[in-house]
């Protein structure tokens, strides 16, 4: 138990890769997601498409060994850690396409036509009608997104990124206390990922009220 | 870039047999995985509070930490009992318990989507509480959670990858060998991705198939 300060640097760097790696992703994926549901030339459409099917269809240790070792080929220099957010973030954009894809499908077409037909441009309901009501849609599958996203920084120990699992690792190897180190990363994981989860709970209940209010005092 | 075909070709062989590995090891752990999902879910319905608080705990737990993580837990852990397996059922089990946790939630959520009335009816038409699991939920919660479980079974299927940690010769492994061996990356990795991408593209095949049969 007392090396638990030790594994506190670990867990800062899952902390960063995580939450980086899926910022990137939301800026790279949402708008792509978003492009993608409303049906883009047959060219974009297909890339799209073959982008999300190789990501889902692939281990995200693949894709680690893949970024690993192609990037230096292609002449892109970068530290483990920079080369984990980039597979973390090749990762969760795929991922992050269909969920916000998903989402703009599931408004309903009398949304548009409502929209349409109090004059507003298509631009203008875009913005201020459609994705308003989809960002409350896609926050749920988005906290699942972001756990799956914690759990697979794990994997990054794998090309010596220094993060929690592989911290937990050098202690197990210093010390032989393999069991206590274990269940400690997987508390310190579990808390993480149950933290997020809460997190968007409380901005789906908080963004659904605020909606709801708009609406009613429009009423 | 260009592809080097012949070296390609020199590999497939050696791909190959850690592909049929790596199929075996996905298609023991996505039946396992399902057969315990199914098994958990009743427990979880029709026992006490403890079964109940002792279930849900491990689904959290599966579903909170790492794959990587358990992998590491039950390859330490089941020594320590003085239970030796070789690191391919080591990968079995743990890849099993991690699908069987997202399977009870899935199975939870589709049996939970079912109206409680068809409970109610089929406790008035003097079912037992097995009976109507079995004859009246199960089968309705097989259709609605179909999508849901093949997206579940494909991250398994995903994970397998992982057991490359523990040194069992499934496809990652193999590929990363190669490449260290021949220090040749691209072809190497292409071969990796195209079979992923098979074993995956069969599921989701599958699934849809399954989906179309069951259609209401």
């Amino acid at each position: 138990m007392e090396q638990m300060p030790r594994l506190l640097p670990g867990l800062i760097i899952t902390i960063e890769l995580s939450l980086i790696g899926f910022l990137i992703a939301t800026i790279l994926g949402v708008p792509l997601g978003v492009f993608r549901a409303y049906n883009p030339p047959i060219i974009f459409t297909f890339i799209i498409d073959l982008y999300v099917f190789v990501v889902r269809g692939t281990p995200i240790l693949v894709q680690i060994y893949a970024a690993y070792f192609l990037l230096p080929l292609m002449g892109i220099k970068l530290s483990p850690f920079w080369i984990g957010i980039v597979a973390l973030t090749f990762n969760s954009a795929g991922y992050q396409i269909e969920i916000a894809r998903a989402a703009i499908l599931s408004i309903d077409n009398g949304q548009y036509e409502g929209a349409f037909s109090l004059g507003l441009g298509k631009m203008r309901t875009l913005l201020s009608i459609i994705l308003p009501q989809a960002f409350l849609r896609m926050l749920p599958p988005m906290a699942n997104e972001m756990s799956n996203l914690i759990k697979a920084s794990s994997v990054l120990s794998v090309i010596t990124v220094f993060e929690l699992h592989k911290a937990a690792n050098a202690i197990i190897s210093d010390t032989f206390k393999f069991l206590e180190m274990l269940f400690a990363q997987a508390v310190l994981y579990v808390v993480f990922v149950v933290l997020m989860t809460q997190l968007s709970i409380y901005l789906e209940k908080r963004i659904g009220t605020r909606l709801q209010i708009k609406n009613f005092s429009q009423r | 870039m260009s592809l080097d075909l012949a070296f390609m070709q020199q590999i497939f062989p050696d791909m190959l047999g850690a592909f049929w590995l790596s199929v075996q090891i996905s298609l023991i752990t996505v039946v396992l995985s399902v057969i315990l999902g199914i098994l958990l879910t009743a427990a979880r319905m029709l026992g006490g509070t403890l079964t109940k608080y002792v279930i849900i705990s491990f689904v959290e737990f599966t579903r909170g930490a790492p794959p990587l993580v358990h992998i590491s837990i039950i390859y330490f852990l089941i020594p320590e009992f003085g239970i030796v397996f070789n690191e391919f059922w080591t990968g079995v089990i743990a890849l099993s318990l991690i699908g069987a946790g997202y399977s009870v939630e899935i199975f939870r959520g589709a049996i939970d989507a079912i109206s409680s009335s068809q409970l109610d009816a089929s406790k008035a038409l003097g079912f037992t509480q097995v009976q109507s699991f079995r004859l009246v939920l199960l089968p309705q919660a097989y259709r609605l959670s179909l999508p849901p479980l093949t997206n579940e079974l494909a991250n398994v299927i995903k994970a397998t990858s992982l057991l490359s940690v523990i040194s069992v010769n499934e496809l990652t492994k193999v590929a990363n060998d190669l490449i260290f061996v021949h220090f040749v990356v691209i072809e190497v990795i292409i071969q990796l991705t195209a079979l992923y991408l098979i074993i995956v593209g069969c599921l989701m095949f599958l699934s849809k198939y399954l989906e179309a049969r069951l259609k209401f």
